[in-house]
């Protein structure tokens, strides 16, 4: 009952703050301008000229995607293996006895946890606002804020995978006197490579989204010329771009997923490989095969470095080294002046109204698609009784497919897109990036509910066909129950997303934080800049421990 | 008669191959008999059960359920069929996370509109919470009724999925092995109530036996199974060694070759 209560009341201050009207989506002019939008992106504007634009583009955000994860590991490894608890402070590694080492072991993978907490917390957009302000418009900027970025993402997962290895072998390891490198290197390593290679690849993924987006506050990319076409209302050209950018999507998750499935399957995989090379390529030796490789695959880093700003020109033209040291010394000391800490207080409730609101309108459409997009509610198994006629299989089909491509329409299309699109139908303010947090998270939360309903065990649900219930009494009854706990902790982990990324819809006009952090970086007023920031990471604490709480009551 | 299977076939692909589960069975059941199910396992025994109740259609041949084909059925028709027929599985098949009650009230879905599905999530008819507490009480689990589903032992969900075929109320119950993971004390339990139950509702009963005594002590007919096809068919009194020694002979004949006809018997229903 409290909860309930609760929860109306936090809907109905986040409808207020985030100034819901949905009016506005009714209005004869909201239709005209969604039409206006969606008549104008055919067709998509193909001229060699523009497409030259756009491989450009396209290559620049793929080389400050490949830079930025390079950079990026070489940070949080070692911030990864200092953070590592069961190599310092905990576990059969650590004499008990040694006080001293002891503390110091705390309190290093303390320090380092807090870095990498910080880095992660802060967003990546946030971040490249930063850099173009130290060193400039450009890729150079993007690649700085997506690797500073991502070693917090990467450190925090090293660490956990070295924490989670086998701790047997670390022993027997021990008790031959080893030293604690030797430990690692030849006991903790070994046994975490594969799941590091995985991790690796996939933030490779959520990289290059990243680096799509960035260009919205000048860090080049695609994210900049979609920008740039959505000022000049050349929204044939936005289609393309986007187009270009999905279809970059499915080939990076597909070449990952390949990469990703051997390394994980190690040996066998290895051998297969092993084969199929030799049918495919009989003239070169394993050896000289995979020099080869080596030798595209370096050239393919020094390339990303130097399309992604890392050139020389650009790093000495006028003394970048110095500009961001100059940079960091005018962010400092931090602007506590109460007239502005007391304007944070409404930007910063309605960054929470937006997060709350988009998640609730995320949920809502998640959960009308997700039901067809289930393959077992839409479709009969082959062999059920009862004459399944053409019209009715098509029907189906037509269903299921349309949810789904739908669902990753409005996946693979950033917030920050879907922001500008907003503002087009209902004009700037926190509206607009609620409306738009809710359509991505939709997408997000819908592939999600419907991978979760389809992997529930299939036993009770026929269970139940057998004695006559129909399809949504199949969902109410047998799949929902058994999908519950982790479809909330889903939402609830999604919430967390959507809270730090409310706070930068407002660089684009979507309210909240990121509307003051936008006007006062045109205003050069750097040490506010510094205190929004802070601003930031408490608020990324706090929902981590709100949502932490959540978890553990909703599973 | 409720049943009437003419020389039913099923194939399955598995990887590309295809795996014959049955193999032209004929067989008739009467309304109300009370028929033992032996047979190896893999011998065909939950595929007949899925086909019984409307699962799955046969490959080949036609099987009518009240004189209605099945194949023909469709949506509604379809329900109204699968209602009127309740399974007990070999694993169970409840819903792990709903409580022993909310189970046993799912027995009764087939018969609820989906105005009182969704009523029933929030409170449930009290009619229908009765009927779920009595048939809770008749397996002897009322106690239990707030418990989750998979926090009682194999022996409780299984009766609990018999209390739910109760709440069902059907006019056929379709039994698979439900007393293969009990210990035999609580086999004997459970199949006794079960067969006790069919005969003072004269309901239809067709339940797959692992036990021999079990078969021939509570059940008048027994089926024998063998490598998809039919055995022999027998009543109780029938039942001897060497056909015994055949249905479950390693290396035994095919059922195809069975030394004449002499083991099926033209069971005719009774006015």
């Amino acid at each position: 009952m409290l909860s309930v209560v609760a929860g109306f009341a936090l809907l109905a201050f986040s409808w207020w703050f985030a100034e819901i009207r949905p009016g506005v989506l009714f209005h004869p002019a909201t239709a005209a301008a969604i039409w206006n939008f969606v008549s104008r992106l055919f067709p998509p504007d193909l001229s060699t000229e523009f497409l030259r634009t756009v491989l450009r583009a396209v290559t620049q955000t793929m080389a400050t995607a490949i830079a930025g994860t390079l950079l990026s590991i070489t940070v949080a490894l070692p911030l990864g293996v200092l953070a590592t608890g069961t190599l310092w402070n905990r576990g059969v590694l650590v004499a008990a006895n040694d006080r001293f080492a002891y503390g110091v072991g705390w309190m290093a993978s303390r320090l380092a946890r807090t870095i990498l907490g910080f880095l992660r917390a802060v967003p990546d957009l946030v971040w490249a606002l930063l850099f173009v302000a130290a060193v400039g418009l450009g890729p150079l900027a993007g690649t700085l804020a997506l690797s500073v970025s991502y070693s917090g993402v990467l450190g925090r997962v090293y660490a956990d995978v070295f924490e989670h290895v086998d701790p047997r072998p670390l022993e027997a390891l021990q008790s031959t006197g080893a030293t604690r490198m030797q430990i690692f290197l030849r006991g903790v390593w070994p046994q975490a490579v594969p799941h590091l290679t995985a991790y690796t690849l996939y933030s490779f993924e959520c990289c290059l989204r990243a680096a799509a987006v960035l260009g919205f506050v000048g860090a080049g990319g695609i994210g900049y010329e979609i920008s740039v076409s959505m000022r000049l209302f050349e929204y044939g050209q936005v289609l393309t771009l986007l187009l270009v950018f999905i279809l970059l999507l499915i080939v990076t998750d597909a070449a990952s997923r390949y990469l990703r499935t051997r390394s994980i399957s190690g040996a066998t995989s290895e051998r297969k490989i092993r084969s199929e090379g030799t049918s495919s390529l009989k003239l070169l030796t394993n050896k000289s095969r995979r020099l080869v490789a080596w030798i595209a695959v370096l050239f393919l880093m020094v390339a990303s470095f130097a399309l992604a700003g890392f050139v020389p020109e650009t790093l000495t033209q006028a003394g970048v080294l110095s500009r961001s040291t100059g940079f960091v010394g005018r962010m400092l000391p931090l602007d506590l002046s109460w007239a502005f800490v007391n304007s944070l207080g409404t930007a910063l409730l309605q960054t929470i109204a937006i997060s709350l609101m988009g998640t609730v309108i995320g949920m809502a459409l998640a959960v009308i698609l997700a039901v067809p997009a289930t393959s077992t509610l839409t479709f009969v198994r082959g062999d059920s009784p009862g004459k399944h006629g053409i019209a009715d299989r098509a029907l189906r089909w037509l269903l299921f497919w349309s949810a789904r491509l739908v669902l990753n329409i409005l996946r693979s299309i950033p917030e920050l897109v879907w922001v500008l699109i907003c503002i087009l139908a209902v004009g700037i303010g926190p509206f607009a990036g609620t409306i738009a947090l809710g359509l991505h998270t939709a997408g997000v939360l819908g592939k999600l509910y419907a991978e979760t309903m389809e992997e529930v065990p299939l036993r009770p649900v026929e269970a139940l066909r057998s004695l006559g219930a129909g399809p949504i009494q199949v969902l109410l009854w047998a799949i929902w129950p058994q999908a519950r706990p982790l479809l909330s902790s889903y939402t609830v982990l999604r919430w967390e997303t959507n809270l730090r990324a409310s706070t930068i819809l407002g660089l684009v006009g979507g309210g909240g934080l990121g509307q003051v952090i936008y006007n006062n970086v045109q205003l050069g007023f750097y040490p506010r800049l510094t205190t929004l920031i802070l601003l930031i990471y408490a608020l990324v604490l706090a929902s981590d421990w709100i949502g932490e709480r959540l978890r553990l009551h909703v599973s | 008669m409720i049943y009437s299977l003419n020389s039913v076939s099923k194939f399955f692909l598995q990887r590309r191959e295809q795996v014959e589960a049955l193999n032209a069975v004929t067989l008739q059941v009467c309304p109300g008999e009370q028929i033992a199910l032996l047979g190896q396992s893999g011998a065909g025994k939950t595929t007949l059960f899925r086909l019984l109740n409307g699962t799955i259609r046969p490959t080949a041949g036609s099987l009518l359920f009240d004189g209605h084909d099945t194949a023909s059925l469709t949506g509604i028709g379809l329900r109204a069929m699968r209602r009127r027929v309740g399974t007990i599985y070999q694993q169970h098949n409840l819903v792990p996370s709903l409580t022993a009650l909310e189970n046993t009230l799912s027995g009764a879905l087939g018969r609820m509109s989906l105005l009182a599905t969704l009523r029933g999530i929030l409170q449930p008819a009290k009619a229908d919470s009765e009927l779920a507490l009595h048939a809770l009480e008749l397996v002897g689990l009322a106690d239990k009724r707030a418990a989750r589903a998979d926090e009682l032992s194999g022996g409780q969900q299984q009766r609990l999925a018999a209390a739910r075929v109760l709440m069902q109320s059907p006019d056929v119950i379709l039994a698979d092995e439900p007393t293969a993971s009990l210990d035999p004390e609580l086999a004997e339990t459970m199949t006794s109530l079960l067969a006790g139950l069919a005969r003072d509702s004269r309901k239809t009963l067709i339940m797959a036996v692992h036990k021999v005594d079990l078969a021939t002590r509570y059940f008048p007919r027994v089926v024998g199974l063998r490598a998809g096809g039919l055995s022999f068919d027998v009543p109780q009194s029938e039942v001897r060694g060497d056909l015994l020694n055949s249905l479950y002979a390693r290396d035994g004949k095919s059922p195809g070759d069975r030394d004449g006809d002499s083991l099926q018997y033209k069971f005719r229903c009774a006015r």
